[in-house]
């Protein structure tokens, strides 16, 4: 891949952070195409007992190489899950996953947290717990 | 003991708990809230009012031999923490059969999926205080025994037993 030929397509990373698992999709900006996407059955089990970032972060390097080969430059993230959003929540932790794509050579622009907030008539506040 | 029954909306905790035969005081926190006016304000997207967790938290002090249920009992101090579960698609169901908003059911189902509140009791209580129960195929007198069943000591504490990431 030239940069010459392909510059400058941004896309969106959407990283689902769960209590076991990162799932990483690297989509346009619509949302409608997938440019690159997580192997290895779309989703990495990690065993929680090992150093559970890394799984991620290995994973966030192969997506930022397929993303890359399709000529994407830069991506906004967005964020769903506890994984993302507390420092000491037990999910592999998104930040990892981010820095993990900078560092393969992504541009990174907005961080969004887009992390769904269960409710009834009743919700939490935002950051609440002890 | 103070035991905290907790869940994504949908996954039968008032349901189980209204079912379960025991010495404990059963609170239905959301009917607490409700009737106390524990809120600091008003969720208009999600027609949902905002907790006021001190309030919560007060209300529920000194009182030790209790069951408290909700979406939200995992916020506070407990002895165990039970996890109820439901696969995602199980979610929405339940929650269109109870008459509720697509809306509603599709972010509780994502929650569920991404472990939402499973994470939240682990951070706040550790592994080894949660107990998850998968009610995705038990009926309530099952997930009754289920929460009867770490009542008595019965099983051990599990968390991350569960997983819908797949339904994402
Ligand atoms: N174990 C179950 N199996 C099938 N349906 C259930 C089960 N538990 C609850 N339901 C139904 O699902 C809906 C939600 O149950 P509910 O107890 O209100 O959940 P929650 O209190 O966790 O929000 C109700 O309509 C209820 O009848
Ligand atoms: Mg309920």
């Amino acid at each position: 891949m030239s940069e010459a030929e392909n510059d400058g397509i941004w896309g969106v990373a959407h990283v689902h952070a769960s209590f076991n698992n990162t799932i990483i999709t690297i989509t346009d900006q619509t949302g409608a195409e997938t440019l690159a996407k997580s192997s290895g059955g779309t989703v990495v089990k990690q065993n929680r007992d090992e150093a559970s970032p890394y799984a991620a972060m290995q994973m966030a390097e192969v997506v930022a190489e397929k993303a890359l080969d399709r000529g994407v430059e830069g991506v906004d993230v967005r964020v769903r899950g506890p994984g993302g959003n507390q420092q000491t929540s037990p999910g592999p932790g998104a930040q990892a996953t981010i820095r993990a794509l900078a560092r393969a050579g992504l541009e990174i622009g907005r961080i969004e947290d887009v992390t769904p907030t269960p409710h009834d008539g009743t919700r939490a506040p935002k950051n609440s717990g002890f | 003991m103070r035991v905290a029954v907790t869940g994504t909306p949908g996954t039968g905790k008032t349901t189980a708990t209204e079912l379960l035969q025991t010495d404990l005081d059963v609170v239905h926190l959301n009917d607490i809230i409700e009737d106390e006016g524990f809120s600091t304000g008003v969720d208009e997207e999600r027609g949902s009012v905002v907790a006021d967790m001190d309030a919560v938290a007060e209300w529920l002090y000194g009182r030790d031999d209790v069951l408290f249920e909700s979406h939200l009992a995992h916020n506070f101090a407990a002895d165990r923490v039970i996890v109820l579960r439901a696969h995602p698609d199980t979610v929405v169901e339940r929650l269109r059969e109870r008459g509720d908003s697509d809306s509603k059911a599709y972010e509780n189902a994502e929650s569920e999926a991404l472990d939402v509140i499973l994470s939240e009791a682990v951070s706040h209580h550790g592994t080894e205080n949660v107990y998850e129960i998968d009610t995705t195929e038990r009926d309530p007198d099952e997930v009754a025994d289920g929460i009867a069943a770490v009542l008595a000591d019965e099983v051990e504490p599990s968390a991350g037993t569960v997983s819908y990431v797949d339904w994402l």
